[in-house]
């Protein structure tokens, strides 16, 4: 699904040159579970932002299902961000001035998708995170862990076959980020390939895969547990238990 | 287009979006009944006179000596300027059309002193008047010199020859200029006149004169020691002959001295001068408007947008192309204008009846209104798409790296 080859990013400012990555190689399959750490600073975001085309790298090459995202224009990217790739961001980044509803349908809406559907899809979604009964409900009338799960919501309602996640639990309590990495390994095991930015060594080492960076290059890939891609998808029921 | 999440968003941040919808409304009843004041102004200053201005002036020539005798001085001013080349002709009147003052009267159909009158302008001048003002003559004669009286008064007991305008005689008879020639008028001094002429249009000394297309000419100037000359010269030597004949006229006699020479041109332009500064102020005062309203729509689109850096790169980050982001802020605009120009028509009306009822004009017309909100629109648009395409260019990558 995902294959980095000796990929290097570099920031230019007027006075600085910061090599935020340096000949950095990985390949993801499809249906993984990778976890990336590493110490702040070391590059995990740069990584997660080239890995979701949210930009672009300096050198190296990166080919998504087979493509060399470098040849892609700004539309493209946007498109494939749309149907591809799910976000899911540290600080959930909700928009404010919308309901939960609203929130969810935002990525819809820039697939054009008819208004029917798209209230099918978004109602099922808040449905199996758990909160279709709050979904008229501003963000911030939510708890945290509550706004995450719309966050997933919202990044799973496009049926992504690629989910990645900046620090999904960073800004939750120990308790309820374990709520919000059950939810995500239950998507893993309904098929989406995902890759979560953790500093939460207990959490990093429940996936697949444990990538570690150091200063932009990769010290070491843990194997962690057998590749096992689940037979049977997992019940709207099993997703809103937990978190 | 996401019309319904854009409007429950900026429902959120009302007050702001309010005081812009409200400054469009009143930047659109203002601009709008300007624009109509404008237009009302320069329709009045486009009206013709009726008269050769181009190629006219007049002068005012005062006796100051004793022994001077205005009469004979117009005989011989006569013969001097006829005699001059670019000189077409000359007539001696009580005012000239224009210039603000004059005389007027009101005549009646009927003897009786009690019937209803209609005003008109009263216009004492000679035979030469219709060729000098350049009139167009459409029913009748013109006074024979005969029937010129340059002393004093008209006879008591006589009938008085008059000529009318078109517009005087369609006020006064339905059947017009055709009923009018030969019918009698009365007026103030029981001296019976009759129509001997029509004219196709001649406008009273007042733009702002209400009937300022009645007018009536009659053949008895009242000496009173300064007589008006109103000079028609050849196309295009007006300015040329205006000091030609001011030397001449002064050379020709030292009894008298020549006074306010000035081209009808110049005292068309005295005259509406109110008329086009207000006009060019009004001009100002909607440029000032419209770029106020359009830096409130500006200001209000770029801290709005400043506000939703990390939504934007968010929606950026969730797939929106930059087309979907431009799209988002001007439906944003478009529904702020829409509130502010539909608030507006209704003001735009409210006003203009008050601008009616107060300064009796006439009523708006009514593609005034949708056409201010249209511009208005468009111009919230234009001012939006500056801030719009900075938006667009918000990179995703803000999704992640702010907190
Ligand atoms: N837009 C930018 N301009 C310049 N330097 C940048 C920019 N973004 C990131 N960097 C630098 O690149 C390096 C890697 O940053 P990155 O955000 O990927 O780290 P991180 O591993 O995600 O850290 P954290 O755990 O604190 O989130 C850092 O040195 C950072 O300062
Ligand atoms: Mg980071």
């Amino acid at each position: 699904m995902l294959k980095m080859k000796d990929v290097g990013k570099v920031y230019r400012t007027e006075l600085v040159e910061t090599r935020a990555l340096t000949s950095f190689s990985l390949d993801v399959d499809e249906g993984e579970f990778v976890t990336v750490t590493g110490p702040s600073g070391c590059g995990k975001t740069t990584f997660l932002n080239i890995a979701g085309l949210l930009e672009t790298y300096s050198s190296g090459t990166y080919l998504l299902d087979g493509q060399d995202v470098s040849e892609l224009g700004d539309r493209q990217r946007a498109r494939l961000r749309n149907r591809k790739i799910g976000f899911i961001f540290q600080s959930f980044n909700l928009m404010p001035d919308l309901n939960l509803f609203d929130n969810v349908d935002v990525p819809l809406r820039y697939r054009g998708m008819r208004a029917s559907e798209r209230r099918q899809r978004v109602d099922q979604m808040l449905d199996s995170v758990g909160l279709l009964s709050r979904k008229k409900h501003l963000p911030s009338q939510l708890s945290g862990g509550q706004q995450q799960r719309v966050a997933i919501a919202r990044a799973l309602v496009g049926e992504p076959r690629f989910l990645l996640a900046d620090e999904p639990t960073g800004n939750l309590d120990s308790h309820t980020a374990a709520g919000v990495m059950e939810l995500l390994e239950q998507v893993n095991e309904s098929g989406t390939t995902i890759i979560m930015v953790t500093h939460d060594d207990s959490l990093a080492q429940r996936a697949r895969r444990n990538v570690k960076i150091l200063d932009g290059r990769i010290q070491s890939i843990d194997q962690l547990a057998d590749s096992r891609i689940p037979a049977t998808p997992v019940s709207d029921r099993a997703l809103s238990a937990n978190a | 287009m996401e019309i319904g999440p854009i409007f429950r968003a900026m429902w959120r941040n009302r007050i702001g979006v309010a005081l812009i919808a409200l400054q469009i409304a009143f930047t659109m009843t203002v601009v709008v009944n300007a624009i109509y004041i404008i237009n009302e102004r320069s329709r009045l200053m486009a009206r013709p006179s009726g008269l050769d201005e181009a190629n006219l002036f007049y002068l005012r020539s005062v006796g100051f000596q004793e022994g001077f005798d205005e009469e004979s001085t117009i005989v011989e001013d006569r013969i001097l300027l006829q005699a001059t080349p670019g000189i077409i002709d000359m007539t001696v009147m009580n005012a000239i059309p224009l210039s603000g003052s004059g005389s007027s009267t009101g005549v009646r159909v009927n003897p009786d002193a009690n019937g209803p009158s209609t005003y008109t302008a009263l216009y004492r001048v000679d035979e030469h008047a219709i060729d000098t003002m350049g009139l167009e003559l459409i029913a009748g004669e013109n006074f024979t010199t005969a029937e010129v009286r340059q002393l004093g008064r008209l006879d008591s007991g006589s009938t008085a020859p008059i000529i009318i305008t078109e517009a005087l005689a369609e006020a006064l008879f339905t059947g017009g200029a055709a009923e009018a020639l030969g019918n009698t008028l009365y007026w103030q001094v029981d001296i019976p006149m009759q129509i001997i002429g029509v004219v196709k249009q001649l406008q009273a000394p007042w733009p702002t004169f209400a009937s300022i297309e009645n007018s009536m000419l009659i053949p008895n100037n009242i000496l009173d020691g300064q007589s008006l000359y109103l000079v028609r010269t050849e196309p295009g030597q007006v300015n040329t002959m205006m000091l030609r004949v001011e030397e001449l006229l002064a050379d020709s006699n030292p009894a008298r001295i020549i006074m306010n020479v000035k081209s009808l041109e110049e005292t068309r332009a005295d005259s509406y001068r109110i008329d086009s500064s207000m006009a060019r102020i009004l001009l100002v005062v909607i440029v000032i408007l419209v770029f106020i309203t359009s830096m409130g729509v500006v200001g209000l689109a770029v801290f709005g947008i400043n506000r939703r850096r990390r939504q934007i790169g968010t929606r950026r980050a969730l797939g929106a192309t930059q087309g979907q982001i431009i799209r988002y802020f001007l439906v944003e605009n478009l529904i702020i204008s829409g509130i502010g120009v539909t608030l507006g028509a209704v003001l735009t009306l409210g006003f203009n009846i008050f601008l009616v009822q107060t300064f009796n004009m006439p009523r708006i017309e009514w593609y005034y209104t949708p056409l201010g909100m249209l511009a208005l629109v468009l111009v919230g648009l234009l001012a939006v798409l500056g801030p719009s395409r900075g938006a667009a260019r918000i990179p995703p990558a803000i999704a992640t790296r702010t907190v």
